[in-house]
């Protein structure tokens, strides 16, 4: 359990600077891709050599260093792909030039570390530095280490985050596996399209966090993992840990659920939904921000964004709350990538 | 260091490693890989199996043993296993053998599997080219290429439950996947952590250190005045860690007593001359361990052989240790096995305790000019109480792990 | 190809090979220093520099501490094109 203070997020939608997201941004070519600021922030000696991930990482979590005159005990990354598109120029000029002379940047730049240590580097912050790349579990994993984190050091802040991008490598790679639509969509029909595959989408995510409850925005109180393709499982752990998290006679107000339009998977959250008894608002977020293994780290954003008193978008709505709530106290995220690995992360207003 | 406070109850868990794998250049099990390095053998030399413009041209620490030959030993046919899968699953298989786990505890909710890697299944280089550009017909790797793509085979061939990482931090990755899986065990969120790593070789590593100039056309000498720059090896290795209240009964090997990750933040591919992130790691993980410098008896380095981490470990070791301990690379031994790097060196590390001895540096002739600091050169038995090891990497991450008995 | 075109040529191939975003080639004053003050280029600018030479001019240079007693600014550059190169 800890608290979540400042947030950034860069994300196909106006997320950044001024939010606004009532306004859908609709996918081009199926892919829901980012709206990049003019990272001010970033020295262009340094930025000309980042690929995109990085750019975003870096630019999502930058601004949450600066405004804060508190030290950064950590910085705590979740990324399955890193950078990709500069992983694949590598790739090419090995083929290219068969494995002849090659220049550095791309190889350098294509490490998946590279987000958590640019932001180490331009922070000057030679602390706790780590990646996390588990695939639809990178984020959740980077939350799991930082609660550690702060039951370890009691006083200290942390910085943790999501971030993925859309690369030639990995959209093609995911469309030719089936994961992506074969036909084109828009992002506002993406839960209607009774058709296998979802959208791709990209986006980073960061989070300033600590023990301190003043002024949070958020208090991320629990989340679990789990690795199975049996609805079954994934319903009694998921009764497990709502009896673990919830008090006695408390409810959930939201679900956020990771539903991506994929007709192969609506059993999950079906189940899910079932669960809860049905008494929820249903929220849903990858027509705004699209399916990669990072995409719990914009729900969680999304998360702080209401806590922080606005309301949720009519887009987003799946069912309204029956007890006609437009003010949310408790919020949990359920997402499952693939059908293969699933969360709960329980978020709460501070 | 500024003063984050503690919480009380973390420091009381004790974390006992009860089971080792490992599969490297210098050998297919723990104990091959300990006679190696007691007779001083070297793994490093031409490829034989892998093909790359490079095969005869710089020196590798290749294992020479076949895809189809694991495959058949493994039983492990599917379609899409990557060596790095392959690898790591004979490490693994070791490790919980070694263990004794018994069935129950490898499928139980509380079990967790931590794993690093840093090339995953872009070992396959070409495929990954094709699947990358291609409109149709993909090959058998799609869901391969990426790290995970290892802790999900064996998630699956396991139906491990508990809580499964990957982690990906270049040189350091597996020593922070021991020191995260060491975690779990000390806040409750786990009972026992198999951890560990594995890298094979890859032409996109190759290339891309190559392209930095920094791989030795000699096979490497670590902390040597004339270095050339680093061997790029292949290896996986598993450790089991349990606690202490679980061990009774049991093999135990030794105890991790300390550990820290901290960052260099000086430059994406290369370490502060000062050697700030190593100073900094070492020092944590001596405060973890709650031991003073002196007490440490003798260090596995990182020690690549280029010219740029040596001289920065050393300066670090210098600055931390009034009189720096016994030290030695076994990158020497096996090339520098990137993402199983900080796990087989954490086996080393533990079989320098079990068996109170250390092994010889190779290649090694004269002390960098600026510092003077000798590695061991040959086998030696000596009394050891506490073995730190060292992986530092791209991106200034930086690890260090103490094992003690 | 005059000198005066190459160092022109070699300017806008910098500018682009190394993504020098915000610099244009016309900026880059012939003697002012690539490395450390001037244009600020790193090591691994150095490597990559090395390689242009190789892909534009034919030129090989084996090591990187070699390189950068070549690689000081457009004047030595576009000299050692001249009297070395093979493209």
């Amino acid at each position: 359990m800890f608290y979540i203070h400042q947030t950034s997020c860069i994300s196909p939608q106006q997320t950044f600077a001024a939010v606004e997201i009532d306004r859908l941004h609709d996918a081009v070519n199926n892919k829901l891709q980012v709206i990049e600021p003019s990272y001010e922030g970033i020295p262009s000696g340094v930025l000309r050599r980042m690929g995109k991930a990085i750019r975003i990482g870096v630019g999502t979590a930058l601004p949450l260093i600066r405004s804060t005159d508190k030290s950064i005990d950590g910085i705590i990354i979740g990324t399955a792909n890193g950078g990709m598109e500069d992983c694949i120029k590598f790739l090419n000029q090995i083929i290219d030039y068969d494995e002849g002379l090659l220049t550095p940047t791309n190889f350098v730049q294509s490490t998946t570390n590279a987000v958590a240590a640019q932001i180490g580097l331009l922070s000057a912050n030679k602390a706790y530095n780590t990646t996390h790349v588990h695939r639809g579990l990178a984020f959740e994993n980077a939350l799991l280490d930082v609660m550690m984190l702060l039951k370890e050091h009691e006083m200290a802040n942390y910085l943790v985050g999501g971030v993925d991008e859309i690369s030639a490598y990995n959209y093609n790679i995911e469309f030719l596996d089936g994961w992506y639509k074969k036909e084109p969509i828009a992002a506002k029909n993406l839960y209607a399209s009774n058709t296998v595959a979802s959208m791709a989408g990209e986006g980073a995510a960061m989070f300033f966090v600590n023990n301190d409850k003043k002024n949070a925005t958020a208090k991320l109180t629990g989340i679990h993992i789990l690795h199975t393709d049996d609805e079954r499982m994934m319903a009694d752990q998921l009764q497990l840990f709502l009896d673990k998290y919830l008090p006695a006679g408390e409810k959930i107000d939201l679900l956020l659920s990771g539903e991506n339009g994929d007709n192969r998977l609506p059993g999950f959250y079906n189940t899910c939904e079932a669960v809860l008894n049905k008494q929820v608002a249903v929220a849903r977020f990858k027509h705004m921000m699209g399916e990669y293994p990072t995409a719990s780290a914009a729900a969680l954003w999304l998360a702080c964004y209401i806590f922080s008193g606005q309301l949720v978008p009519e887009h987003m709505m799946k069912y309204n709350s029956p007890l006609s709530l437009s003010f949310y106290n408790r919020i949990l995220i359920y997402n499952t990538y693939k059908g293969q690995q699933h969360s709960f992360i329980l978020v709460e207003r501070a | 260091m500024k003063k984050t406070g503690r919480s009380k109850f973390i420091s009381l868990s004790r974390i006992f490693v009860t089971g080792m794998g490992s599969i490297s250049a210098i050998g297919s099990s723990v104990t091959e890989n300990r006679m190696a390095l007691l007779q001083g053998k070297c793994g490093i030399g031409s490829l034989e199996l892998f093909p790359t413009k490079y095969a005869s041209l710089l020196p590798f620490g290749e294992i020479k043993i076949t895809n189809t030959f694991l495959q058949e030993k493994l039983q492990a046919y599917q379609p899409g296993l990557t060596r790095t899968t392959l690898l790591a699953l004979h490490a693994f298989e070791e490790a919980i053998t070694d263990a004794q786990l018994p069935p129950e505890h490898l499928k139980s909710f509380d079990t967790a599997l931590i794993n690093a890697s840093t090339v995953g299944g872009m070992c396959l280089t070409d495929e990954l080219y094709n699947d990358a550009n291609k409109t149709e017909n993909g090959s058998a790797y799609l869901s391969s290429y990426d790290c995970a793509s290892v802790n999900m085979y064996l998630q699956k061939r396991y139906a491990i439950k508990g809580i499964i990482n990957t982690i990906n931090t270049a040189c350091s990755s597996s020593a922070n996947a021991i020191l995260y899986g060491a975690r779990l065990i000390k806040n409750g969120l786990a009972e026992r952590a198999i951890v560990g790593g594995v890298d094979s070789l890859a032409k996109f590593t190759i290339n891309g250190f190559n392209s930095l100039h920094i791989l030795s056309p000699d096979k490497c000498a670590p902390f040597d005045e004339q270095r050339k720059g680093l061997n790029l090896g292949e290896a996986a290795a598993f450790l089991v860690l349990e606690k202490e209240e679980a061990v009774a009964g049991k093999k135990v090997y030794a105890e991790l007593t300390g550990y820290c990750n901290t960052n260099d933040a000086f430059h994406a591919s290369s370490l502060s001359e000062e050697g700030e992130g190593p100073y900094l790691s070492m020092k944590g993980a001596l405060e973890t361990a709650g031991i003073l410098p002196a007490a440490i008896s003798f260090i596995n380095a990182h020690g690549t052989g280029t010219e740029n981490n040596d001289l920065a470990e050393s300066r670090a070791m210098l600055r931390l240790f009034e009189n720096v301990p016994a030290f030695a690379s076994t990158k020497s031994n096996t090339g520098h096995t990137l993402g199983a790097a900080g796990a087989i060196e954490a086996v080393y590390s533990i079989l320098n305790l079990v068996h109170q001895e250390v092994y010889a540096a190779l290649n090694f002739k004269q002390p960098i000019e600026a510092t003077r600091l000798q590695p061991i050169q040959s086998y030696t038995k000596m009394p050891l109480k506490h073995v730190m090891s060292n992986s530092f990497g791209f991106g200034g991450n930086c690890a260090s792990l103490i094992f003690s008995i | 190809m005059e000198t005066v075109q190459l160092k022109q040529q070699l300017k806008k191939q910098i500018v682009e090979f190394l993504n020098l975003i915000n610099v244009k080639p016309e900026d880059i004053k012939d003697d002012e220093p690539l490395f450390g003050a001037g244009l600020g280029l790193d090591s691994i600018d150095s490597i990559e520099l090395i390689v242009l030479l190789s892909r534009e001019y034919g030129i090989s240079i084996q090591d990187p501490k070699e390189g950068r007693k070549v690689l000081v600014d457009i004047n030595t550059m576009a000299d050692y094109i001249e009297k070395n190169r093979t493209k």
